[in-house]
C-alpha cells in the first residue's frame, strides 16, 4: 500500500512538474494524422517530409498515422477531437476541410483547428488535348458559347477544388460546361487523355508532366502568380478571368493547442521545409511547395472559406 | 534488336547482392502478407514505401516486384487450406482448391497453385517488358459506356455461381448491390444508406466484406469443432500424388491471356480475372466433366490462379506508360516509382530506361523465386491444418481482426467486418452463396457510376452506349453468356441427355 502510495505521488510529481515546462517540448513522441490512404499523395508528401521535422525538433518522434475515409472527414473530425496538448498534429487539406461542414453536418469546424503552417498550394488548371485547337481560356469560352453543352469536363468528384474552380469559372464567364466527375485524378486523366471527355480540372502539378509530353495542352493555372514548376502557363487572372483556386496541404494541431507549442512546431516545420534535400524530394515528387506561417495560414483558410460560403449561396455544389 | 537492347543493358543490375536480397526478402513477405487474410498487398507496399526512402531505386523496386507476385499467389494457401481466401482474388481458387484439399490432395492442389501462379506471373512480366508501349494505348480507349458493358459482363458471370438454387444466387447478389450503394453518391455528392454515420460515407471496402463472409465462418466452423479438413484425410496429402501436368498447359494458356487483358484494362483487377478464368475454364471443357467443376477439379484451381497472377505484370503496362494504374496496387506502386523521381510516362522510358527495365525485370526474376520460396514454404503451410482446430480457429480471428484494423486503423470496420462473418455464417448455414454478393459489391458501383457517366457525357443519348467497336464485342461477350445455358438445356430436352453427353465429348 504505502509502495503505491509512493508510485503515485512519485508520478503525480512528474507530471505537475513537467505541464508548465514546454521547453522541453517534445519530450514523447508526437502523431500525424494523415486523413488519406497509406501510399496516396498526401501520405507521401508528410512521410518524406517527417524526417525533416524530427530533425529540427531534435531528434522528436513523429508517427504518422492514417486515418482516411469520407473525403478526409474521418481523419479531420480525429485531429479535432484529438487532446490540444501539441502531442497530436495533423495534415488539414482544402478545400475538403472547408467544404465538407458547409455541404453536410459535420463534427468539427474551422474553428476547431489551430493553424501550424501551410507546405503546399497546388492551383487548380484547365488543361485540354491539342487535338481541340483550344490554346487558351478566351478561345475556350468562345468555343463554350458557340457549341452549347460540348464542353464536357471530368474532376475528382462534387466539391472537389476542380469542379469549385470550374463552377466560378462557369459563373465569371456565363459559359455552362457539362460536369462530369470521377471518383480519381487517375480517371479523370484517363478519360481526357482517350478523348472521352473535352477537359480535365486537375491542379497544374498534376497536369505539366502531360503538358511538358504534349499530349495536354495548359490553358491556364489559377494561382495569383506562377507555380516555379510551370512557369510557361499563364494565371487565369493574367487572363483577365479572377479564378483563384487550388488545393493546400498543411500542417495543423487541436484548437486550443498551447501558443509556446504552436510557434515552435511552425518554426521547426519552416526550416524543415527550406531543407535543401527535403527541397530535391519534393521538386521529385513534383510537389507545388508554398510555405506559409501560422499567422498566414489562418488568414489564408479563413479567406477561402468565406469564398467558399459565397460560392455556395450562389451555386451550391451538392443539390437536396 | 532495339527491344533487346535495353533489357540486356539493365539485367547486369539484378545481380547486385542487395537486388537479390531485397527480391528474396519481398518475395517471402508478399507470400506472408497474402496469406494473411485482411492484410493485402496494396497494404503490403504502402507501409514499404517510406522505408525504401533511403534505398537505391531498383532494390526498393525489386522488393516491392516481389512483394506483389508473392502476394497474389500467397492469397492461395488459406483459400487452398482453410477455404478462406487470403485477398479477394482468391475467391475462386476456393472452389476446386479447397475440394481438392478435402479429398486429401493438399499438397498436389498448393502445387499445382504455385506452378501455375508462377507460371501467370512470368507470362506478365514477359508482356509487360516487350509489349508495354504498344499494349499500353488500349487502356485509354475504354470510355465510360464500355465500362458499363464491361461491369455488366462482369455480372454476367454471377449467373454461372447460381447452379443449385437461383433464387438464393440473386438474393445473395442483390444483397452485394446493396452494400455496394453505400456511401457518397460520386455523381451528385448525395448521402446514400449512411444512417447518418461518418464511417459509412466512404461506403464498405471490399477488404471488409471479404474477410468478415469468408475469414469468419471457417473460423467459427473450426472452433464450433466441424467442418475442418480431417488429419487423416491431411496424411494422404502428404504424400507426393502422380499427375499429368501436361494437361493443365491448354489451361494456362487461355487463363494467362485472360489474365492479361483483364489486367490491361484499368479498374478491373485480380479478382476478376480470378473469376472470368475459371468461369472461361468450365465453359470449354468438354460436357461431360462439367459438374465437377467446384468439386475439385485441378483445372478449376489452375485457371484462376494463373490468371491473378497474369494480372500482375499487365496492370504495370498503362501504370509505367500512361500514368493510368489499373487498380489499388498499381497507384501505390505509381506513389513508389514517383517518391525515387521517376514520373510514370512515355519519358519513363526515356530517361530512366536502365532502372525501369530493370524492374520490369524483377518481376520476371521474382516469379521464378517465388517458385522456390513458395516450394518451401509449402511444408510449413501445410503443417497449419495440423494444428488443432480449436485453436485455429481462435488465432483465424485475431489475425483478421488486426489484418481489417490496420486497413484503415477503423475500429468501426472490424465491428462491420464480424457483423459481415456472422452475416456469412447465417448464409452457408442456408446455403446461401456469398460469392455473388462480394462480385456484385465489386460491380455494382462500377456499372452504375458508368451508365450515368455516360449519359452525362452524352447529355441522355442512348446511342452512346453503343457508339464504340468495344461496347459491341461486349454485348456480343454478355449475350453469348446469357444465351449458351438457355440453348443447352433446350437442346437437352430433345435429345435424351445420355446421348447429348456422349456426342458433346
Amino acid at each position: 500500500m504505502k509502495k503505491t502510495l509512493a508510485i503515485a505521488g512519485a508520478l503525480l510529481a512528474t507530471s505537475i512538474g513537467t505541464t508548465p515546462a514546454f521547453a522541453d517540448y517534445p519530450e514523447r513522441p508526437i502523431t500525424m494524422i494523415v486523413a488519406y490512404t497509406a501510399g496516396g499523395g498526401t501520405d507521401i508528401a508528410a512521410r518524406t517530409l517527417v524526417p525533416y521535422i524530427e530533425e529540427e525538433l531534435g531528434g522528436a518522434t513523429i508517427t504518422v498515422l492514417n486515418r482516411p475515409g469520407a473525403g478526409g472527414e474521418i481523419g479531420f473530425t480525429a485531429l479535432s477531437q484529438a487532446k490540444p496538448d501539441g502531442y497530436t498534429i495533423g495534415f488539414i487539406n482544402t478545400p475538403n476541410l472547408l467544404s465538407i461542414p458547409i455541404a453536410r453536418n459535420a463534427r468539427y469546424s474551422l474553428d476547431s483547428f489551430a493553424p501550424v503552417a501551410d507546405i503546399i498550394y497546388d492551383p487548380g488548371a484547365f488543361s485540354v488535348r491539342p487535338d481541340s485547337g483550344i490554346t487558351n481560356l478566351e478561345e475556350l469560352v468562345a468555343f463554350a458559347k458557340e457549341n452549347p453543352g460540348a464542353v464536357t469536363y471530368g474532376t475528382t468528384g462534387i466539391g472537389s477544388d476542380d469542379h469549385l474552380a470550374a463552377l466560378r469559372f462557369e459563373r465569371l464567364t456565363g459559359v455552362k460546361f457539362e460536369h462530369i466527375p470521377f471518383s480519381g485524378n487517375v480517371d479523370v486523366r484517363a478519360a481526357v487523355l482517350g478523348g472521352h471527355i473535352m477537359m480535365a480540372s486537375m491542379n497544374v502539378s498534376e497536369t505539366v508532366p502531360d503538358a511538358e509530353e504534349g499530349t495536354l495542352v495548359l490553358l491556364g493555372q489559377m494561382a495569383e502568380k506562377r507555380w516555379d514548376g510551370a512557369p510557361d502557363v499563364p494565371t487565369f487572372q493574367e487572363q483577365g478571368f479572377d479564378v483563384i483556386m487550388g488545393s493546400d496541404r498543411g500542417i495543423a494541431a487541436p484548437a486550443g493547442t498551447p501558443e509556446e507549442i504552436l510557434t515552435t512546431l511552425s518554426e521547426a516545420i519552416g526550416r524543415a521545409v527550406q531543407n535543401p534535400e527535403f527541397q530535391e524530394a519534393a521538386k521529385k515528387q513534383d510537389l507545388a511547395l508554398s510555405y506559409l506561417d501560422s499567422e498566414a495560414f489562418r488568414a489564408h483558410l479563413e479567406q477561402l472559406d468565406a469564398t467558399l460560403h459565397t460560392l455556395w449561396d450562389e451555386e451550391p455544389w451538392v443539390q437536396e | 534488336m532495339d527491344l533487346f537492347g535495353p533489357i540486356l543493358s539493365a539485367a547486369p543490375q539484378l545481380l547486385d547482392p542487395s537486388v537479390i536480397i531485397a527480391m528474396i526478402v519481398g518475395t517471402a513477405v508478399g507470400i506472408a502478407v497474402g496469406a494473411l487474410p485482411g492484410l493485402s498487398a496494396t497494404m503490403g507496399i504502402a507501409v514499404l514505401i517510406p522505408l525504401t526512402f533511403s534505398m537505391s531505386p531498383l532494390v526498393a523496386l525489386g522488393m516491392i516486384a516481389g512483394i506483389y507476385n508473392g502476394a497474389m499467389y500467397g492469397g492461395s494457401i488459406p483459400a487452398i487450406l482453410l477455404r478462406i481466401p487470403g485477398t479477394p482474388a482468391g475467391i475462386a481458387t476456393v472452389f476446386d482448391g479447397h475440394e481438392m484439399a478435402k479429398q486429401g490432395r493438399a499438397r498436389l492442389a498448393l502445387d499445382i497453385s504455385l506452378v501455375s501462379s508462377s507460371l501467370g506471373s512470368a507470362v506478365s512480366a514477359i508482356a509487360l517488358l516487350f509489349l508495354a508501349p504498344p499494349l499500353a494505348a488500349i487502356a485509354l480507349k475504354f470510355s465510360p459506356a464500355d465500362y458499363f458493358w464491361l461491369a455488366l459482363f462482369g455480372l454476367t458471370t454471377i449467373s454461372v455461381l447460381l447452379a443449385d438454387n437461383p433464387a438464393k444466387g440473386f438474393l445473395s447478389a442483390c444483397l452485394g448491390l446493396a452494400i455496394g450503394m453505400a456511401g457518397i453518391d460520386t455523381l451528385t455528392g448525395t448521402e446514400r444508406f449512411t444512417f447518418g454515420t461518418l464511417d459509412l460515407l466512404s461506403g464498405v471496402d471490399i477488404i471488409v466484406l471479404l474477410t468478415g463472409l469468408y475469414a469468419i465462418p471457417p473460423a467459427l466452423d473450426l472452433m464450433l469443432g466441424g467442418n475442418a479438413v480431417a488429419k487423416d484425410e491431411l496424411s494422404i496429402g502428404g504424400k507426393r500424388e502422380s499427375f499429368r501436368w501436361r494437361s493443365l498447359i491448354p489451361v494456362w494458356i487461355r487463363s494467362s491471356f485472360i489474365g492479361l487483358v483483364v489486367g490491361l484494362i484499368p479498374a478491373l483487377g485480380g479478382n476478376i480475372a480470378a473469376i472470368l478464368a475459371w468461369n472461361e475454364q468450365r465453359r470449354a471443357t468438354p460436357e461431360k466433366d462439367k459438374p465437377n467443376y467446384g468439386k475439385g477439379m485441378p483445372e478449376g484451381l489452375a485457371a484462376p490462379e494463373c490468371a491473378n497472377n497474369a494480372d500482375t505484370g499487365a496492370t504495370l503496362i498503362p501504370a509505367l506508360t500512361l500514368g493510368v494504374p489499373g487498380n489499388a496496387v498499381a497507384a501505390v506502386i505509381l506513389g513508389a516509382l514517383l517518391v525515387h523521381g521517376l514520373r510514370p510516362g512515355p519519358e519513363l522510358f526515356r530517361d530512366n530506361a536502365q532502372t525501369v527495365y530493370g524492374f520490369m525485370l524483377t518481376m520476371l526474376v521474382t516469379a521464378g523465386l517465388m517458385y522456390v520460396v513458395g516450394k518451401i514454404g509449402a511444408r510449413a503451410f501445410i503443417n497449419v491444418l495440423r494444428l488443432p482446430p480449436r485453436l485455429l480457429g481462435p488465432m483465424i480471428l485475431a489475425l483478421t481482426t488486426v489484418g481489417v484494423y490496420a486497413v484503415h486503423n477503423s475500429m468501426f470496420e472490424v465491428w462491420m467486418m464480424l457483423g459481415f462473418g456472422l452475416l456469412g455464417f447465417v448464409m452457408e448455414r442456408l446455403s446461401v452463396p456469398t460469392a455473388p454478393a462480394v462480385l456484385a459489391v465489386i460491380l455494382g458501383p462500377m456499372a452504375e457510376e458508368s451508365l450515368r457517366r455516360a449519359f452525362l457525357i452524352s447529355r441522355g443519348d442512348p446511342t452512346y452506349l453503343v457508339a464504340s467497336p468495344i461496347s459491341w464485342v461486349l454485348i456480343t461477350l454478355i449475350v453469348v453468356t446469357l444465351l449458351t445455358p438457355v440453348w443447352r438445356s433446350i437442346r437437352a430436352r430433345r435429345k435424351p441427355t445420355g446421348e447429348d453427353a456422349a456426342a458433346e465429348a
